[in-house]
């Protein structure tokens, strides 16, 4: 069950970024996973809801998209898409294939609410915009 | 109280905590000049076996300590010390892998500085100890006969990202009804580059292959830590 270390990691790296931002609290954070890690996306879901208890993401939803497996033969350059079997074995040509997608684990981006509170003050200031300012 | 909605950019890989400790872990060991080699296969492909074995034909001309990763016991660092080697035992409760941070606070109780080779036992798993770096050299990856021919094909990340694949206990290829070939090719189909060694710890078959790469690899990793220096 390696998913609750890598969504502790998540929640880590998504509230550092939110509190750099002043941040109240993160609504959204987006995840990159390619199929060829060792992550199941319901497993993580699962361990997402446990690890971001407490945290700026207490309420977050974690969008996680699924980055299909890639790969390319280094000589011929065919390339296809593995479905079941991964053989890095080019079928065309019998040299070895080199991947170019499904092994990512990336936070692209969170979307938080920010802390901007309009102040009572503030906004007193704006429905009497000739108070002297102090 | 008004909020404003805001898409924040992250562009971070999530295991970027690991991969840095990783980092300074292999910095470390690099300025010392020893060779750390992660040893990773499922439970009961006879890991610890085949390293007490790979230590007995390394006594006496390298330097070589352990430290050991399970989740319960010290029972496998107890059986490296019988060899008069050092071994350290993390152990790591209920987590399924070590990570760098893991090793980086063995490597605090537990010195390399006066060693030519470090050897990582990870905990018994093929699938999550794949996703962390911990700073070695070398990745090798133990599976035997006896578990069947389709190890690769059912765990294809961890075989990917070794660099070496012991394939153990060919003494009992017959009886396991698993033919070698069949093994060595669905290794090879999932990685094309590694070095492929198929050996016996128990009856000492292929065993000289395995550990005259390695003693070279030792040998190697020192004199280039001597060059830099």
């Amino acid at each position: 069950m390696h998913e609750i270390s890598i969504a502790e990691s998540i929640v880590e790296i998504a509230e550092a970024k939110a509190r750099e931002q002043d941040a109240r609290s993160i609504q959204v954070i987006k995840l990159r996973l390619g199929t060829f890690t060792t992550i199941v996306p319901d497993a993580l879901q699962f361990a997402f809801e446990i690890c971001r208890q407490g945290t700026l993401a207490r309420d977050a939803r974690l969008d996680i998209e699924i980055v299909p497996m890639v790969v390319r033969c280094v000589v011929c350059e065919a390339s296809t898409k593995p479905v079941h079997d991964v053989c890095l074995i080019c079928e065309h040509c019998g040299f070895p294939l080199e991947i170019v997608s499904g092994e990512e684990l990336q936070i692209e981006y969170i979307e938080v609410d920010s802390n901007e509170e309009v102040s009572p003050w503030k906004q007193y200031q704006k429905e009497f915009p000739s108070r002297p300012v102090c | 109280m008004e909020t404003v909605p805001e898409r924040i950019s992250v562009q971070t890989s999530v295991l970027n905590a690991n991969q840095q400790t990783a980092a300074a872990n292999r910095e470390l060991f690099a300025g010392e000049g020893v060779l750390v080699m992660n040893l990773m296969s499922a439970p009961g492909a006879g890991m610890t076996t085949l390293l007490e074995a790979t230590i007995r034909s390394l006594r006496g001309q390298f330097r070589v300590a352990v430290i050991e990763g399970d989740l319960q016991t010290d029972l496998d660092a107890q059986r490296i010390q019988a060899l008069g080697v050092r071994a350290y035992q993390i152990t790591t409760g209920t987590v399924c892998h070590l990570d760098a941070r893991m090793v980086a606070r063995a490597l605090d109780a537990f010195p390399v500085s006066d060693l030519d080779l470090l050897v990582i036992e990870n905990v018994g798993n093929l699938i999550c100890p794949a996703s962390f770096d911990l700073g070695e050299s070398l990745r090798v990856v133990v599976c035997s006969v006896a578990e069947g021919p389709e190890k690769p094909k059912k765990y294809p990340v961890m075989f990917n990202k070794a660099n070496v694949v012991l394939i153990n206990k060919i003494d009992l290829a017959e009886a396991s009804g698993v033919d070698l070939q069949e093994l060595t090719e669905n290794v090879r189909n999932v990685n094309p580059h590694a070095t492929i060694f198929p050996l016996s710890s128990r009856t000492g078959e292929g065993m000289a292959a395995w550990t005259s790469w390695l003693q070279q690899a030792v040998k190697v990793r020192a004199s280039a830590a001597m060059a830099g220096a």
